[in-house]
């Protein structure tokens, strides 16, 4: 066996998005929530983590770097699921290359990470989800490990518990489990990306002039001192989940609406009876709320469900392209860009939409009028960094294309 | 009888903040709560009521004035407090002026209402609670009606919820009642104003750019759609009432000031939890909680506590002048007025306090330090419209000076 083969896997996964949240553990270090959570995938070719996982008898320990520097591996979620996937390696043979590495190598071997997000992880928008579940994913290619996504998500859950969702395409819901050593805590699909293809979601990422509380230490809080968390998990959460499934299975835009605003609002509200207060909503997130309400009764029917996770950002779910196209115009009114920016960077992702909605330009922006139901309704330019447009999309796949490999195939470091 | 004899009374009534938070009817038509509420009665000198109740034969009909304008009293709550008063209007007479009114004549006789608000309605400052136990008192005065104050406060509560607790100085508890008809649902006092001598109130005046969601229907919105409402009538607040009294008997601040502002944030936690969500706090309500959150755990044990009712406004208890100074040396350095703005104008109330802060004028204002627990603090001049100092205070009183009332004594009609 020669002492510097390398052997590299390079996958790519998508993100998430709950739409009935995910707030609180019963087991902090295996990452065991207090309630069941659902999710849609989004489309990983606007927002997706790509990682390429290299193994050499040449490496002298495990090595990460994320989005070009270099980060620690000590710490407990790393370590788990580095364990975890080890335990589960079995012989892989590269007859090409002449590698072979036995079941037992594997606990001598060391590995390097290479983790890239398409997305800046100050727009809040749950990088360490896509980030552990690509993890996850690449190494079990890597390794040759038999168990399926849902097993695999089991694994990825002790990284970042949103991480589980992320390992299908689609509508995924991470089932609570209620096992204590967590066997039973893993996610399952619930409907492929292409079941509900009419939905269109917008991003708004909003300016964040302050630090949030992380996920972790405000779940924490919550489980510790709010008495209306276990209420909603015990009594709230279960209810709304079998409806959910349902408003999925169905297409019923309506329900799915209704439910995925009370789950979001409900979560905040939950952050807020928390000691001291969480509030990861601000005025502007307020905003986007009020006028979506206002549109959605206006119509009578649903056009637009929001959600919101532990950050200001909006994440807008369109029933189809039309109601996008318009809430798109609504948007654009409130929340113009900055005299500054042009509208290429301001609109980002999917900008397909833009011809939906007339707006090719500045220009078009700014000849928007005010919405029917909200005549009187004011412009915050500059409240909204920028937009993503997406769709609901696929799970992780591997890319065989060794030109996507973030790590150099002959030293397995960053090139 | 001279047909054209007037007799009048002017009474003054104080407002009240709840500490423990009314929000949710079990009866709309008799305004019985879901819970009990538990509130502070504020210094009248600062904030009050005043209202001036007046009866003559040659009155053609019941008319009202409030802050100078004509108002109907057409609707249901005003029906109310005037059909239960009078029921109990008893025999009067004044010998000096040689006026008899038998207790069957008042049925015949007609009111003339003026009232006066010392404080702007525009500042979400609980205007109604004040003024329908004002008119409840006054009226009470005029027709010599036997009932003590807890029996007065059955009559104010069905005109607003919370007045019934403006009937008592110091803190005051809205017991929920169990009876149908209300007869049990009053308030009585739980310690007059002097019992808590220490506590100093710094109300901050939040600039709210949009129209609230009237308490009104926010609340039935809230019994109707928040799931987690009934958790809390049920189970959190019954427990939160004996602790808060318990605190408050043996001034015991800290557990006072836990109480407080979890009692406040998870109210505006069922708020979010409505459909629609209501929002009443704001940006800049939030930074204020932040601080003072900050500040308290910092002190290790809590200096202030902070609740806000539905607006952005926060209502402020530091736990002696002390805190109270060091308190406003901190809201002044945080949310300093405009340029344009004097002291005079931006501190009111009781502005003793400014000299122990060593705030004399806008150039002490200028000169203050970034507080010790939050050396990165930035300003947003303009946030705070205004502040206003005042102490716990007392109950209702009559105005026994003449120049004091709102009415002409020979015309009835306000002066």
């Amino acid at each position: 066996m020669g002492e510097k083969w390398v052997l590299m896997k390079t996958a790519q996964t998508p993100t998430n998005i709950a739409v009935i949240k995910y707030w609180g553990k019963r087991d902090e270090t295996l990452i065991l929530p207090v309630n069941d959570s659902i999710s849609v995938t989004l489309d990983p070719a606007h927002l997706c983590t790509t990682t390429t996982v290299a193994v050499s008898p040449a490496f002298q320990q495990d090595r990460m770097w994320l989005n070009g520097k270099e980060i620690s591996l000590s710490g407990g979620r790393y370590q788990n699921c580095l364990r975890e996937i080890r335990k589960r390696a079995r012989e892989v043979e590269d007859k090409e290359k002449g590698i072979k590495i036995e079941k037992k190598d594997w606990e001598q071997l060391h590995l390097h990470i290479a983790s890239y997000n398409n997305f800046p992880t100050a727009a809040g928008l749950a990088s360490s989800a896509a980030g552990f579940a690509c993890l996850v994913f690449a190494l079990a290619k890597l390794m040759n490990v038999e168990e399926d996504e849902s097993q695999l998500s089991a694994i990825a859950r002790q990284g970042s518990g949103s991480a589980c969702r992320s390992l299908f395409g689609g509508f995924v819901k991470w089932i609570m489990g209620k096992e204590e050593d967590g066997s039973d805590s893993l996610a399952v699909q619930l409907v492929d990306e292409k079941h509900w293809d009419d939905l269109f979601i917008i991003i708004a990422v909003v300016s964040s002039r302050q630090k949030e509380t992380s996920s972790t230490s405000g779940m924490r809080e919550s489980v510790e001192t709010s008495l209306l968390l276990q209420h909603r998990a015990k009594e709230v959460v279960p209810k709304r989940t079998i409806q959910m499934e349902e408003a999925i299975k169905s297409r019923d835009f309506a329900s799915f609406a209704k439910l995925t605003c009370a789950d979001s609002n409900q979560f905040h509200a939950v952050c807020l009876d928390t000691s001291p207060p969480i509030f990861y909503m601000n005025d502007t997130s307020h905003r986007i709320i009020s006028h979506v309400e206002k549109w959605n009764r206006s119509e009578g029917s649903p056009q637009v469900a929001y959600t919101f996770d532990a950050g200001p950002n909006a994440v807008l779910i369109a029933r189809n392209r039309k109601a996008a196209a318009q809430l798109l115009q609504r948007l654009l009114f409130s929340f113009p860009p900055n005299s500054d920016t042009d509208l290429d960077s301001y609109i980002i992702g999917d900008k397909t939409i833009l011809q939906d909605a007339g707006l090719e330009g500045m220009k078009d922006v700014e000849a928007l009028s005010p919405p029917p139901e909200n005549s009187s309704a004011q412009k915050y330019p500059g409240d909204v960094n920028y937009f993503i447009c997406t769709r609901p999309g696929k799970g992780p796949i591997l890319l065989s294309n060794e030109t996507l490999a973030l790590l150099d195939p002959v030293t397995g470091v960053p090139k």
